[in-house]
């Protein structure tokens, strides 16, 4: 077994699949991974199939957290060491793996895969909304996340146990706000993507806003709330001695 | 609004807000369902604090009385959530029924493999 497993989530991506995971594959034999169908209507399971790929297959549509989540519980219970979250779309590019991967071993538990470290972030309005959450984490931990909805995000061992088998601990900006503000430590490395050729619909806009509202009331509200289960508190500590 | 009434208002909406927090707190909802009632209560604190948000809308409305608005504006708000919670319920039954099938189909193929081998 690797150190590190490759999640990957997929709902409806027979057109990529097979070429994300082949390449995934064939030239980064040095990391485990696993695709999660997330109850997918087209031919994404029988594709997986064919190939041979190693597949959690949902039977039911959970959504990106639930299949994101079966993922990491099934991380934890194979024992890995570091878990990362890969966009079946071809989004994410695979050789940027080992630089988080160096990154996480200086001592964090979440490594984010960032487009904007070294580049500015454009004036679009889907990055109008990455700056509002970006914002809205900033006045609630003090602390800068450069790119909070980025999908390439590395957890070590208890991080990811954490997420595995909690309420509440979707792969969102929201999660990662309150975690920073429970002194979790978080690095953001340099990263290249591709972007996805959609227009943005009328429907895309109603369900935009409705994720800013979600996200920014969680942050500055909900999440101050909470209260974090002491035994990970421990645990992500004792990890962190190890590591350093 | 009499000055009762808002009070009214404001105390249920507190507990109400202070009942989801304390849910969200200890990890007993998820924080995707309890944002519409966080939603609903800063809203209706905001109308018992500032009456006069709710005396202008039913102007603009054309309704003679100000509770009669609030009252109004609840019942659409709670009608609306119903409407999405019977589609959310549909949903539900549908996941439910499908899993439970996947499942009994699996053990009634795996009962088959036992006895057949």
């Amino acid at each position: 077994m690797k150190e590190l497993l490759i999640i990957i989530p997929a709902y409806n991506e027979e057109k990529s699949i097979e070429r994300v995971v082949g390449h995934v594959i064939e030239d980064y034999p040095e990391y485990d991974y696993v695709v999660v169908n997330d109850g997918s209507k087209d031919d994404t399971s029988k594709i997986c199939r064919a190939n041979n790929f190693n597949l959690i297959d949902l039977p039911v549509n959970l959504g990106l957290a639930g299949a994101f989540q079966t993922g990491l519980k099934y991380a934890y219970k194979q024992g890995y060491k570091y878990a990362i979250q890969y966009d079946a779309d071809g989004q994410h590019k695979v050789e940027y793996i080992e630089k988080m991967l160096n990154e996480m071993k200086k001592g964090y538990d979440i490594v984010i895969g960032s487009r904007f470290i070294e580049s500015k972030k454009p004036h679009s309005m889907r990055m109008l909304g990455s700056r509002i959450i970006s914002t809205a984490i900033w006045l609630t931990t003090g602390k800068k996340v450069k790119d909070p909805t980025s999908g390439m995000r590395m957890l070590n061992r208890s991080m990811l146990k954490e997420f595995a088998l909690n309420l509440n601990y979707g792969p969102e900006p929201d999660t990662i706000s309150y975690l920073l503000r429970e002194g979790v430590r978080l690095s953001e490395v340099q990263v290249e993507m591709d972007e996805r050729l959609e227009g943005e619909s009328y429907l895309n806009m109603v369900r935009s806003v409705k994720y800013m509202v979600h996200m920014v009331v969680s942050i500055l509200v909900i999440q101050n709330f909470r209260k974090r289960d002491s035994r990970y508190v421990k645990d992500n500590n004792k990890e962190r001695m190890g590591n350093v | 609004m009499t000055t009762i009434f808002r009070i009214v208002l404001l105390v249920v909406s507190l507990c109400t807000m202070v009942f989801m927090l304390k849910r969200i707190r200890y990890a007993k909802i998820q924080i995707e369902d309890s944002l519409f009632w966080i939603l609903f209560s800063l809203m209706v604190i905001l109308l018992a604090i500032f009456p006069g948000i709710a005396d202008f809308m039913s102007g603009v409305i054309g309704i003679y009385s100000t509770t009669n608005f609030i009252f109004l504006f609840f019942i659409f708000i709670l009608l609306i959530r119903e409407f999405s919670m019977t589609i959310k319920i549909s949903q539900l039954e549908n996941k439910i029924k499908e899993l439970t099938q996947e499942i009994a189909i699996k053990s009634a193929d795996n009962n088959k493999k036992e006895s057949g081998g």
